[in-house]
């Protein structure tokens, strides 16, 4: 049975876009499996340039990351850190916000065409990652050795005295907080979701130092509400008939395998470690995002730029957020192999001599 | 308590589940472009994707976390909280000192 597909929707796969997909789909889902979100930055853009358009790049993306999403979180909540009802509160208020995202990029689309909608989506990355991502980072390179919470009164410390009804308690958070506190963190979640596709930038460390979570929580919850979102956009994206299954299965090949080797990871790792590789991740991909607004100013006529320089910058502000990826991946495997060959000499340590 | 499944045991299933992993991704690809069409009708026949990708995450899901297991990759259990260990008294018995 033979079908000829739609070229202008579906792209011929070539061995090396196979390849390509399934070490990006290997690579994103160790990065989530370890930090609750990321790789969908890099897949986007990285579908796109294979010459699938716009949209099926995001429907199929979107398509991978829900099961994706749904097996790192069962990994991590037979590890005890998985808070399902703080992660369906946030889904909730996420929803609100993703519907609130697409309104105000429809909005900026109408009135300022495509270059403003790209012009507001890359100040907003390079806003939100170089404010949150900063912050995170800060902490995790102050964090103590052990990889322990400083001491001292900290902002969720504080908005959790705080007795405003309805007031909520999240068991595996340890945490009790009025729900007021936890709306906005997932709104703006769903809000940065429905604008530069990855929630968690925002999500994880919302839970952090809003709701209070530790980091190891907050990255395992992330995925619940990658979960939920993801599923709610693959309906809507697959009801238009927009996922390229091919695609989609490539990718979640290697996803598979990488998210539960991310899931393993955090057992194995100290706490700080999470916060680390997500700031210096979001640091990264701040930059390569930087490098693209020049290109859409100028198309707004608000800046003269040669275009031998935009497009050399385009290609690497690409190359950069392959290696912000990249380098995430590293990190996260070197520890791991640091931290399992600390472990197997403790063991030997311990392990009764026979004489 | 959790059965901790063994090496072994675990190569058998990664085997087992790479054998089934292998052939849904075979159908898959050994009939892509009508499914690939099917799929992308949009309206109801968004429920084949969806069913698919659930079908995958379960079957090579599966089929990873055991190979993590058989390759000796495993999680750090949680350090058990140590319980004061019950120590029972020995019981007195009558002995004969002869």
């Amino acid at each position: 049975m033979d079908v000829a597909l739609d070229s202008l929707r579906f792209i011929d796969l070539t061995t090396s876009s196979i390849i390509f997909l399934f070490i990006v789909g290997f690579i994103g889902g160790l990065v989530s499996g370890f930090i609750g979100s990321g790789g969908a930055f890099v897949l986007t853009p990285g579908m796109m340039s294979l010459g699938v358009p716009g949209t099926v790049a995001v429907a199929s993306n979107m398509c991978h990351k829900f099961p994706k999403a749904l097996v790192g979180a069962i990994k991590r909540f037979r590890y005890g850190q998985v808070d399902i009802k703080l992660g369906l509160v946030m889904a909730v208020s996420a929803g609100v916000g993703v519907q609130f995202g697409i309104k105000l990029q429809r909005m900026i689309l109408e009135k300022w065409g495509p270059s403003g909608s790209n012009l507001y989506v890359s100040l907003s990355f390079v806003a939100v990652l170089i404010l949150v991502g900063g912050y995170v980072f800060y902490d995790a390179m102050t964090a103590d050795k052990g990889g322990k919470a400083k001491a001292g009164a900290t902002l969720a410390q504080r908005l959790q005295k705080l007795e405003i009804w309805p007031m909520m308690t999240f068991k595996t958070a340890g945490v009790r907080i009025s729900m007021w506190f936890t709306i906005p963190v997932g709104f703006a979640t769903g809000m940065l979701a429905a604008t530069i596709a990855v929630g968690g930038f925002v999500g994880v460390p919302g839970m952090i130092y809003i709701i209070g979570a530790s980091g190891l929580v907050a990255s395992a919850t992330e995925l619940v509400i990658a979960f939920v979102m993801g599923l709610g956009g693959t309906i809507n994206w697959a009801m238009h008939g927009m996922v390229d299954i091919r695609l989609t299965v490539i990718i979640l090949a290697g996803s598979l395998l990488g998210v539960q080797l991310g899931a393993i990871g955090t057992t194995l790792v100290k706490e700080s470690l999470i916060k680390f590789v997500m700031g210096s991740i979001m640091l990264i991909v701040a930059v390569s995002r930087a490098l693209a607004v020049p290109k859409y100013l100028a198309e707004l006529g608000l800046m003269n730029v040669d275009p031998g320089t935009v497009s050399v910058m385009d290609k690497a502000s690409f190359l950069i957020m392959c290696a912000a990826l990249l380098f995430g991946a590293l990190i996260i495997m070197g520890s791991m192999y640091k931290a399992r060959k600390a472990n197997a000499a403790e063991e030997e340590r311990e392990a009764p001599v026979h004489v | 308590m959790a059965h901790e499944m063994t090496k072994k045991q675990a190569m058998v299933r990664m085997i087992g589940f790479g054998a089934a992993s292998a052939a849904v991704f075979g159908a898959i690809f050994h009939f892509a472009n009508p499914i690939t069409e099917i799929f992308s009708r949009g309206g109801f026949y968004a429920a084949l994707p969806i069913a698919t990708v659930f079908l995958v995450s379960y079957v090579h899901g599966s089929f990873a976390s055991n190979m993590w297991t058989a390759l000796g990759i495993n999680a750090k259990q949680p350090a058990k909280t140590l319980k004061p260990a019950v120590t029972k008294r020995p019981e007195v018995r009558a002995t004969l000192n002869a």
